[in-house]
């Protein structure tokens, strides 16, 4: 009954998406209002599908239906409620329909808020999301069928894969990373729309930026989920090692923030529309590439799932949609035409330039690297590897140039600016600068791209400090307010302004971190007997005893230690190694004592509860909790420069109306 | 700092310091392990080596991790005899090309530079320089702003007010005259005039 | 200040395509697709193993349970038959078996067990428990498996009479493939 149900939800919400496609398309080239309509229904049925679906899926798991093939998959009566409530998400079939589900979700929702807006584009847009909607349910109904039934049921099952069960973050990874992937799906079918309406207005940049915004910031939080993940979890001592699969994450969010920066000056002066549109395309393209590259079992990582058959299905549908944007972009591209022009010489247009470009050789790096040792292989046949050593030789000089230009950027002018102008603007930071390389110098730091970085964070820190202090100052001088009322003045008016500036004084603080913790920092590898201690930098650790813990589904081996610094104690840590029944090698569970200036990072290698003897990796990580804290000041920066965007474009369809002029502002 | 110029002095730094990283690994054929040709190592500098040349080799039970980072039985592994050859004398590229004999190139986690491999490095370099020339371009052939704004004017439709004109009505006006004061840092509202030469 | 509506101008139904920007997109989507199509087979876990064609390591490793060390060098002359192998490891009993027996007919070649990641007392029991017809060789620290360039269990190396490695097979043994290999390396006689 069950398999059932969900096999017919999804082949509805095939047809729905396919029917609503072709209407979307056809409405399209001939607008009407019953079109239109229909459209919408189609979109909203799709979207109701994919959740029922979903509902029926988690049933499924919850009541261990092992008929169902994915749940005799990733089941398993041993496990907690919450690790079969998340396992939905765990393995290939269930993680596209969790893929269906929150496309369906976001379908519904951007179709619904521009339910009565840009009627040219938005049966484009919609037909665009179903045409994608239609082949994930493709998907769900042939390839990778998670509904599939087993004609002998086990009785139990092997439950999801050990390394997922070992935390928390499990749980919040895939969500937020699915909402960031798929949500490029909305700004690609708005970018499609552009292309095939022929036009990119004014007004249609607002929504194209805020449905770009929305999933930039899941995608944000998600890789360093991901990070934070690989730092807790793994082991290794590390939280970014350019796998394929870190790398296919990173790559669409490259390149969105490319796009974010070029709209702005789409808005501004009418420029780059057509490269704007461009890059929202290929943010699109690259998460479908990234799901190929997890999925198909082509590339080595530790991510990928296991090698199915629908690895050449996703091709195939990558293959389309690319031929497709160049075919689109190549006919329409002349429509795009700029309104206005850039402006010469040292101004803020010439650094949004080398910004995007630096964005896009970062993408193309990560991307060569990426796939480069399928390159070699197809040519002269040899395998080999691109691995760390690569990618961070090239990603160091790249994110550094990135910081200054993000301290250059802000600091000029708008409009030409004079030679006396640029200096006034960019002198006074180099204090600021300054201070901050000759504190990190103090502090130990001795690698030139750490001080370099350095400099330049506290350029960029000091520019967009004073880019944020900026209307309050304002504020309090032409108007006389108080500090406080300014604040709260400029906040509530310049909201996408000031959010983001908080999204830079987010970045900066992260590639400082970043710069900072991956150059400084100690290690120690030991092997200790009870009782035994060891000191590193100003912490000693003493080995007290190892523990053996067993539950239904794992036995784990915990050692205590007890850390001192400078001779006061600061408690105990847990470090642990955990056998999975279904895992050869256990896996460990490292202990973390994160403080502001740095982390104890303590990983076991080998642990023998019988003789009381533990081998360990011990680390000392500098700033490695700033890195954590920096990607929080960019969401909430995103969100900050998102929600009132959202009311306000409702704000201003309010307000036009019969009078022509809008009143002016209030003083 | 003219316009193209200010371009190209991030295209050469980013160049020149990308380049100016220590070399990559040496192209020529693996060197046989004979004889060590670098001095014995010991203490400190003996860990600090074998950290770094652990991290330029694959484990290769493992999915992408370095030997220096890997704690799977077979990365120890690796790394103890990488410290045995480091206290033993031999150098970098020795070390690297005993275990390239073992496992292939796969087990080198920076391609050498020979061959297609040079693409990996090239390639990122040539989109620099040529993405830095299509930003110079860019840049170079914009019209001075005067033009622009007349050009502006005569198509009709002007996608954003100019930069002169202010509205009638005289709180607009002021309001106008802030906002111009707070986007574009113009004192008082009023556009500095344009240095070039009148069309 | 509102901005001024767009103006609605119908958009000039240009059929002509823009070439610069159709070469640029195909020259960045067409060598993608067709690394990604040419690469849909591959298994990125299988690496080829440089070794075959060439000399096989040498090594001198004490047997399970204790005895004087065996070398590599003092086989010369006959074909070896090395198998790196575990008792974790599942299909390391799948083709104990079939190595033994092979070992009993083929008895002009040597077969040779390295334990690999395992400990002495745990594969003593299991040779006791199961039996077997050659020595298995005890690989402390796990530089002989590193110097044949070993993945994982099972791997076997087939050595021809002068010490020159004919072929390596991943995975579990069956006695057909053993015969196969192993004439392979007896051929090889030069």
């Amino acid at each position: 009954m069950v398999p059932l149900a969900g096999r017919l939800l999804i082949l509805l919400g095939l047809l729905a998406a396919s029917a609503g496609s072709i209407v979307g398309f056809a409405t399209g080239r001939r607008p009407s209002a019953a079109g239109w309509a229909w459209t919408r229904r189609f979109a909203y049925a799709f979207a109701a599908f994919m959740v029922l679906a979903t509902l029926v899926m988690e049933y499924a798991l919850l009541t261990h239906d092992f008929s169902v093939s994915y749940v005799a998959h990733v089941g398993s009566r041993s496990v907690p409620t919450w690790v079969t409530v998340v396992s939905l998400w765990s393995s290939l079939e269930g993680s596209i329909l969790f893929w269906g589900l929150v496309m369906g979700i976001y379908v519904a929702v951007a179709t619904y808020r521009n339910r009565e807006a840009h009627p040219e584009y938005m049966p484009y847009a919609v037909g665009v999301w179903l045409a994608c909607g239609a082949f994930f349910s493709f998907l769900l109904a042939g390839p990778a069928q998670p509904f599939a039934t087993i004609p002998n049921p086990p009785v139990d099952g092997p439950g999801p894969n050990a390394l997922l069960q070992n935390h928390y973050l499990m749980v919040m990874h895939p969500p937020f990373l699915y909402s960031g992937y798929v949500g490029m799906t909305i700004p690609f079918g708005l970018a499609c729309a552009a292309l095939l309406v022929g036009r990119l207005g004014h007004d249609f940049i607002r929504p194209l930026r805020n449905f770009l915004l929305l999933p930039w910031i899941f995608l944000t939080i998600a890789i360093v989920l991901g990070g934070w993940w690989a730092y807790e979890v793994l082991g290794w001592g590390g939280y970014w090692a350019w796998d394929p699969v870190e790398n296919a994450s990173f790559l669409p969010w490259l390149t969105a923030t490319a796009a974010l920066h070029s709209a702005i000056l789409v808005e501004r002066k009418g420029v780059l529309k057509a490269w704007t549109v461009t890059l929202v395309i290929a943010s699109y393209l690259l998460t479908i590439l990234g799901t190929f590259m997890t999925r198909s079992g082509v590339f080595n990582s530790v991510h990928s799932f296991t090698q199915s058959a629908i690895g050449p299905t996703i091709l195939a549908f990558l293959g389309v949609a690319l031929l497709f944007s160049v075919a689109a972009l190549a006919l329409r591209v002349d429509t795009l035409a700029p309104e206005g022009r850039l402006e010469t010489g040292a101004s803020r247009d010439a650094a949004f330039l080398v910004q995007n470009l630096l964005f896009v050789l970062f993408t193309f790096t990560v991307l060569l690297g990426t796939v480069f040792p399928l390159v070699v292989e197809a040519v002269r046949g040899a395998q080999m590897s691109v691995g760390r050593p690569y990618f961070d030789r090239l990603s160091v000089p790249i994110g550094v140039a990135l910081l200054f230009v993000m301290g250059v950027g802000p600091a000029l002018p708008w409009g030409r600016a004079t030679g006396a102008q640029v200096r006034k603007a960019l002198l006074p930071p180099l204090i600021g600068g300054a201070a901050l390389l000759i504190l990190g110098f103090l502090l130990g730091a001795r690698n030139p791209w750490t001080l370099l970085a350095l400099f330049f964070g506290g350029f960029t820190a000091q520019v967009t400090l004073a880019e944020i202090a900026l209307p309050v100052r304002q504020r309090m001088r032409s108007r006389g307010e108080g500090l406080l009322e300014a604040i709260a003045q400029s906040q509530s008016r310049g909201r996408r302004r000031l959010g983001a500036y908080i999204v830079h004084a987010g970045a900066l603080l992260a590639i400082v971190a970043i710069a900072v913790s991956s150059t400084t920092g100690t290690s120690k590898e030991i092997q200790l007997r009870r009782g035994e201690s060891t000191t590193l930098g100003a912490y000693a650790l003493t080995f007290v005893d190892a523990d053996r813990f067993t539950e239904p589904h794992r036995e784990s081996l915990v050692a205590r230690l007890d850390v001192s610094k400078n001779g006061s104690r600061l408690g105990s840590l847990y470090p642990r190694m955990n056998q999975y029944e279904s895992q050869r090698e256990p896996i460990g569970t490292p202990a973390v004592r994160s403080s502001l200036t740095e982390d104890l990072y303590l990983s076991i290698h080998n642990i023998d509860v019988d003789s009381g003897s533990v081998g360990l990796l011990v680390l000392v990580n500098p700033m490695v909790s700033w890195i954590w804290i920096a990607t929080a000041v960019m969401a909430l920066g995103g969100l900050f420069a998102l929600v009132p965007a959202f009311r306000a474009e409702t704000a201003l369809v309010r307000e036009t109306g019969p009078t022509s002029m809008p009143a002016p502002e209030p003083q | 700092m003219s316009r193209p110029s200010a371009a190209w002095v991030a295209v050469l730094a980013i160049a020149s310091a990308a380049a100016a990283q220590d070399r990559p690994t040496r192209s020529g054929p693996p060197a046989a392990l004979d004889a060590p040709r670098g001095t014995p190592l010991s203490g400190a500098t003996l860990d600090a080596r074998t950290e770094e040349v652990g991290s330029l080799l694959r484990c290769p039970v493992c999915q992408g991790l370095s030997v220096a980072d890997s704690p799977s039985t077979m990365a120890r592994n690796m790394k103890a005899e990488v410290r045995e050859k480091l206290a033993a004398g031999y150098d970098q590229e020795q070390i690297i090309a005993h275990f390239e004999r073992s496992y292939g190139e796969f087990v080198r986690l920076e391609p050498r530079m020979r061959g297609v491999n040079l693409l990996v490095w090239l390639g990122p370099l040539a989109v620099l320089l040529g993405g830095g020339a299509i930003v110079a371009w860019l840049l170079k052939r914009s019209r001075p702003p005067a033009e622009s704004d007349q050009a502006a004017e005569r198509a009709g439709a002007p996608f954003l007010p100019s930069r002169d004109a202010l509205p009638d009505d005289a709180r607009l006006a002021a309001a106008v005259r802030r906002v111009r004061e707070l986007a574009y840092g113009w004192p008082g509202g009023i556009p500095p005039k344009p240095p070039a030469t009148s069309p | 200040m509102m901005p001024t509506p767009a103006s609605s101008a119908s958009p000039t139904r240009a059929p002509r395509v823009n070439r610069k920007v159709l070469v640029a997109g195909l020259v960045v989507v067409v060598p993608l697709i067709a690394i990604l199509l040419l690469n849909l087979g591959r298994d990125p876990h299988s690496i080829r193993s440089p070794l075959i064609g060439r000399p096989a390591p040498p090594f001198s490793l004490a047997p399970v349970g204790g005895g004087s060390p065996i070398s590599l060098e003092s086989l010369r002359g006959r074909p070896v038959v090395v198998n790196f192998w575990a008792t974790w490891c599942v299909p390391c009993f799948e083709e104990h078996a079939a190595l033994v027996a092979a070992a009993r007919t083929f008895k002009e070649a040597q077969f040779l067990g390295i334990v690999y990641e395992d400990d002495e007392a745990r594969t003593k029991a299991f040779l006791a428990e199961r039996g077997g017809a050659y020595p298995s060789l005890m690989d402390a620290e796990g530089k002989t498996a590193i110097a044949y360039g070993v993945f994982g269990v099972p791997e076997t190396f087939f050595i021809d009479g002068q010490g020159r490695i004919v072929d390596k097979f991943v995975g579990p043994l069956s006695r057909g493939a053993i015969a196969e290999l192993l004439g392979k390396a007896k051929g090889g006689a030069r």
